[in-house]
């Protein structure tokens, strides 16, 4: 079942079986190459991940990102990772109003964390809070509380609260109590049951501001890409939304942005009545919400997706109703 | 920012092993050949802006396009650009993975300009077997942008003026442009104000509430757009004028934080304190008993 | 030396026990190794292949290990609480049973944090506990509250044990060499003076003392394991008091159970009389009442204040989980409370009956506290995997939980091979005290 919908999700997984050959060639010819001008002492290896790309000489032609995307990027090591970005406060804006849910920002997420198709950082749930209300797409990343109950429990200081309200996980660290799961009001977190290939590939060291790769029997979570925020860009989800749901920045500054437009936090949680998800529970989340009115479209848009997907939304009202009509 | 730059420069030094293995595909074309270019439109776009240092970048982005599906873009990878003034060669450069191709022409560099005094920018892709020869110009007026932030009567005011110079070097306002004024921001820059410079000048009152960062330091930005005459022109300039007021506290002695609040310490410390007292004075007593157990032994040893 | 005689006489009565393996119990040795070894194998799959062999998965992620690790633990407490409460109150009729339940205590408290570690997904980087604590963690909390307990009631154990081991160096000449440099390591030179039983009665009191005070420490960490988190059905001001009153419960219970078994395979009519289940049995009514008490309360006020989270953790519970709830949280209660509160119904049998039904009622208590409490979190589980939404415990957790029971008994009938089960010590003791006051203690014979 999983390994199907993997095949479906990733849409060049067929092209990437035919080029396997091809691939593997790369590799051995980058390993040698870099034995020859000895540039990095890392070995090039096969991520999977494939990236289209038009030669000079007119064909398209599929090559391995870890052949190309291989930048020697800064590694951020577990020890640094606990300080933070100086003097930023990020906050993430999600704009209810405009989200149908595409699933972008899952599936973006997945693919820069190296997530299977069942493991999301970033979930879309479908909300009814009452029979009568109208039910809603609420994109859940972890809230990165700033009174963080999953860091209270934390028995070895695994997980921990940054200067910057970055809630990550060292799983260099973790021992898998899975208290901070129990302790997580918003189910943010999610354990490596069993053990996977994937943990085992080296090409690139784990930094905990990459979750890559995961640990079996560690704890792993939405992490807001630090990564990416230390080269000014946007964290995955909120770059992979079409929609311009996801508005991310610094609350220091005042200002957050969806890639597109560029506003001011407080303006916009004023303006759109922000809010945040269980407030009444203290934790103090990072994570606020524009409430889902003029929406930019109908709930059922949302509905384009998947088999699999619609079947998890079968507990709600709406959807319920939505069967029974034969609409589903 | 900076990091993008050394990236895009540590791509470029790995020019020999993405050149190797392009080879490489080529060479193994015969797996790739259902993935053929010629359902795909090919775009070729330059563009230029004049940066904050009076430097020029000239940008060329280069991409298949599918024709059925226009969200279908495929960037063209590692092909040599050349950029020329006119006739001069300005300098080459090859596409990055998302097919764009950049050079920075400094400051000093002179430029052939026409009797109006257009400079004209041009960018040519070769041309290979499989695709064809692809080039595109622009041609442009050099902007200058003047950006001064003055306070004038404690109003915080951003000053821009807007000039071409003449061969004789006389400053001619420009008579109408649209600008953008934007403040810099970690991940983008946020615009403030859309407006039109008129004879050479436009005045923005800059609002009083903006953070900037812990310094209260912000940069301020005014852009010229894709302007039919000028091009892309930016200016930026940094001035102490945010209102940042958060106290930046690190947080300690809280349940999340490192270090624990003081009184779980010193009750924890009694409560330990407190029976491992007890174990060792119970221990003392189990070692009073066995000394009395032996005393015992000794003198009964004795008296028999 | 009547004394000396009376000591001999004791040592010899309860050779039996400790030297001769009759056939029945053999074969029940081999069977429970049979169940360990299972369990073992059990150990290692799980070591090997992960968590994934477990029922657990990302909404349920404690699963029965941590209920068996609550039941042992709170068992041990419990154990503790009574034994104390028995030595510190010279409570009459406390001999013939303070064995049986310290030896429970010590017993549990081994096999207790085992579960615990069975919920590990790192067993590799245990040590980490020790190099990066953080004393925030009400985990941290329970890790020092149980090992400081176990060092107290290895102890106090020690310390009830010396006058017998004192009795069993100086009468086992026909015992095996080993035996006997045993005992003599252990009795640790005491010869029973009245200065050095002065010396060890007054350290065992204040042991005692200690022992309890533990005990309700160690109680409450463990129910604040739970009640500190924000979750719905554990988020509770009672979960302290909670789990001491059930952990006494389930107690008392065990030990009514072991009673029964013992004085049955043991043949100890004349030591564990029927005045002994019936206190342990009016014990059990009281904490009975008091634990349909706390259960009704906790309950109670979810239901009527019900907030939404509660009101659906309440719907779960009458739902998916209705019998169980029937059966934990009122055949558990009420069938005891039945059998014990009326004088006629209160027969040896009876009574180790509704101390079964207690502790296995209990058991199941737990469980509708863990797991329905996971599957009901505050943002709905909106997932296709029938595993994530609902738990049901692999065959992996079944065997390693049955190899804990499993060694609890074996680990028991060991215990009982080194010493005897009534503390021949306090049989003395009693006789000394008999005989300067008849009158006072002359309808408890027994002891």
């Amino acid at each position: 079942m999983e390994n199907n919908k993997t095949e479906k999700g990733g849409t060049n997984r067929r092209k990437f079986l035919k080029l396997g050959l091809m691939s593997s060639v790369t590799a051995v010819a980058g390993a040698s190459l870099i034995s020859n001008l000895a540039i990095q002492d890392e070995e090039v290896t096969d991520s999977g991940e494939k990236m289209r790309l038009l030669t000079p000489d007119g064909k398209i032609v599929e090559v391995d990102a870890s052949n190309i995307n291989k930048y020697p990027e800064a590694l951020i090591t577990p020890e640094e990772s606990r300080k933070g970005i100086p003097n930023r406060k990020f906050v993430m804006v999600i704009d209810l109003a405009k989200c149908k849910n595409a699933r972008k920002c899952v599936e973006g997420c997945q693919k820069a964390h190296d997530l299977d198709y069942n493991e999301e950082f970033m979930k879309v749930q479908l909300i009814q809070d009452n029979p009568e209300a109208s039910p809603y797409w609420l994109p859940k990343p972890c809230f990165h509380c700033d009174e963080p109950p999953c860091v209270t429990v934390c028995p070895t200081g695994a997980t921990f609260k940054r200067e910057d309200n970055i809630v990550l996980i060292d799983n260099d660290r973790c021992i898998g109590c899975k208290f901070c799961v129990t302790s997580c009001p918003y189910s943010a977190r999610q354990f490596n049951w069993g053990h996977k290939d994937k943990f085992d590939d080296t090409s690139q060291p784990y930094s905990p501001e990459t979750s890559v790769p995961a640990a079996e029997g560690t704890v792993m979570k939405c992490d807001f890409c630090p990564d990416m925020l230390r080269q000014g860009k946007l964290p995955h989800c909120a770059q992979s939304c079409p929609m311009g749901v996801i508005y991310f920045g610094d609350k220091n500054e005042d200002i957050v942005t969806n890639g597109e437009e560029t506003v001011r936090f407080s303006q916009l949680i004023k303006d759109r009545g922000g809010y945040r998800h269980l407030e009444h529970l203290g934790t103090k989340p990072n994570v606020y919400y524009l409430p889902a009115v003029n929406r930019q479209f109908p709930l059922e848009r949302g509905f384009n997706v998947d088999e699999d997907i619609i079947e998890r939304y079968k507990d709600v009202p709406y959807v319920q109703d939505l069967k029974k009509q034969g609409k589903i | 920012m900076l990091n993008l730059e050394i990236m895009k420069s540590n791509l470029l030094k790995y020019t020999f092993i993405t050149s190797f293995i392009i080879t490489l595909l080529f060479s193994t074309n015969g797996v790739a050949q259902e993935l053929d270019a010629s359902n795909y439109k090919i775009r070729f776009n330059l563009k230029t802006v004049k940066q904050s240092d009076n430097s020029r970048l000239l940008e060329v982005i280069f991409f298949g396009q599918n024709k059925k599906d226009r969200k279908d873009k495929v960037p063209v990878f590692d092909a040599e650009i050349k950029f020329y003034n006119d006739d001069t060669l300005l300098g080459t450069s090859k596409t990055s993975n998302e097919g764009i191709a950049q050079i920075t022409v400094p400051e000093n560099q002179t430029y052939i300009k026409d009797k109006d005094g257009y400079i004209t920018f041009k960018a040519v892709f070769e041309g290979s077997d499989g695709l064809d020869e692809e080039d595109d110009d622009v041609s442009i007026k050099d902007l200058h942008l003047e950006l001064n932030l003055e306070e004038i009567d404690s109003i915080k005011t951003v000053i821009v003026k807007a000039f071409t110079l003449d061969s004789l070097g006389v400053k001619i306002p420009v008579e109408e442009a649209d600008i953008i004024i934007s403040v810099e921001a970690m991940l983008s820059k946020m615009k403030l104000e859309e407006g039109t410079i008129e004879d050479g000048e436009f005045e923005f009152e800059f609002p009083t509430d903006i953070p900037g960062d812990a310094n209260g330091d912000l940069i301020v930005y005014s852009i010229i757009e894709d302007h039919d005459d000028f091009g892309n022109v930016i200016q930026k300039k940094s001035e102490n004028w945010g209102n940042f007021q958060n106290q930046i506290v690190k947080e300690e002695n809280k349940l999340w934080s490192e270090a624990a609040p003081i009184w779980m310490y010193i009750v924890l410390t009694i409560l330990l304190v407190g029976v491992w007292a007890n174990y060792v004075y119970t221990a003392r007593y189990l070692f009073k008993i066995k000394k009395e157990g032996k005393q015992l032994e000794v003198n009964t040893e004795k008296t028999n | 030396m009547n004394l000396e005689n009376r000591k001999r006489e004791l040592a010899k009565e309860f050779s039996p026990l400790l030297e001769k393996t009759t056939k029945t119990s053999k074969i029940w040795i081999g069977f429970l190794i049979a169940v360990i070894l299972v369990g073992v194998y059990a150990f290692f799959l799980q070591l090997f292949k992960g968590h994934i062999v477990t029922g657990m998965r990302d909404n349920v992620v404690w699963g029965i290990y941590i209920i068996n690790f609550i039941f042992f633990v709170c068992l041990s407490y419990s154990g503790a609480f009574i034994s104390g409460i028995l030595h510190f109150f010279k409570t009459p009729w406390k001999n013939s049973i303070s064995r049986i339940v310290e030896i429970i205590t010590v017993l549990s408290l081994i096999i207790g944090p085992i579960f615990i570690l069975l919920c590990i997904g790192r067993l590799d980087r245990l040590h980490y506990l020790f190099l990066y604590p953080r004393i925030q963690s009400p985990i941290t909390w329970d890790i020092i509250a149980i090992m400081t307990d176990l060092i107290g009631c290895f102890i106090y154990l020690f310390l009830t044990f010396i006058p017998d081991f004192a009795i069993l160096r100086d009468n086992s000449e026909n015992a095996p060499k080993w035996r006997q440099k045993v005992y003599k390591f252990l009795a640790i030179g005491y010869q029973d003076t009245p200065e050095q039983r002065e010396k060890l009665h007054k350290v065992t009191r204040t042991m005692s003392a200690m022992v309890i005070a533990l005990a309700i420490v160690a109680y409450s960490v463990l129910a604040w394991i739970f009640s500190l988190t924000l979750q719905p059905g554990w988020n509770s001001s009672i979960f302290a008091p909670y789990f001491i009153v059930a952990g006494l419960y389930s107690g008392v219970g065990v030990i009514i159970i072991a009673m029964y078994l013992i004085r049955k395979y043991y043949n100890l009519e004349h030591y564990i009389r029927k005045v002994h289940f019936i206190g342990a049995g009016i014990i059990l009514l009281v904490i009975s009442l008091l634990f349909g008490y706390f259960t009704f309360s906790e309950y109670f006020s979810r239901w009527f204040s019900h907030k939404i989270q509660d009101a659906n953790l309440l719907n779960t519970l009458f739902t998916r989980y209705f019998w169980m709830f029937i059966f934990a949280n009122y055949i558990g209660v009420l069938v005891p409370i039945v059998i014990l509160f009326f004088k006629k119904f209160r027969t040896i049998k009876s009574i180790t009956f509704a101390a079964v039904i207690a502790v296995v009622g209990l058991w199941f208590n737990k469980y509708l506290i863990i797991v329905p409490t996971l599957e009901t979190p505050y943002l709905p589980i909106q997932d296709t995997r029938p595993e994530f939404i609902h738990y049901t415990a692999t065959w992996v957790e079944w065997a390693l939980s049955f190899a804990g029971v499993a060694a609890f008994i074996l680990f028991f009938i060991l215990i009982m091979k080194l010493v005897p089960i009534i503390p021949m010590s306090g049989i003395i003791d009693n006789e000394r005290d008999q005989k300067k006051n008849k009158k006072v203690y002359k309808k408890i014979v027994t002891e």
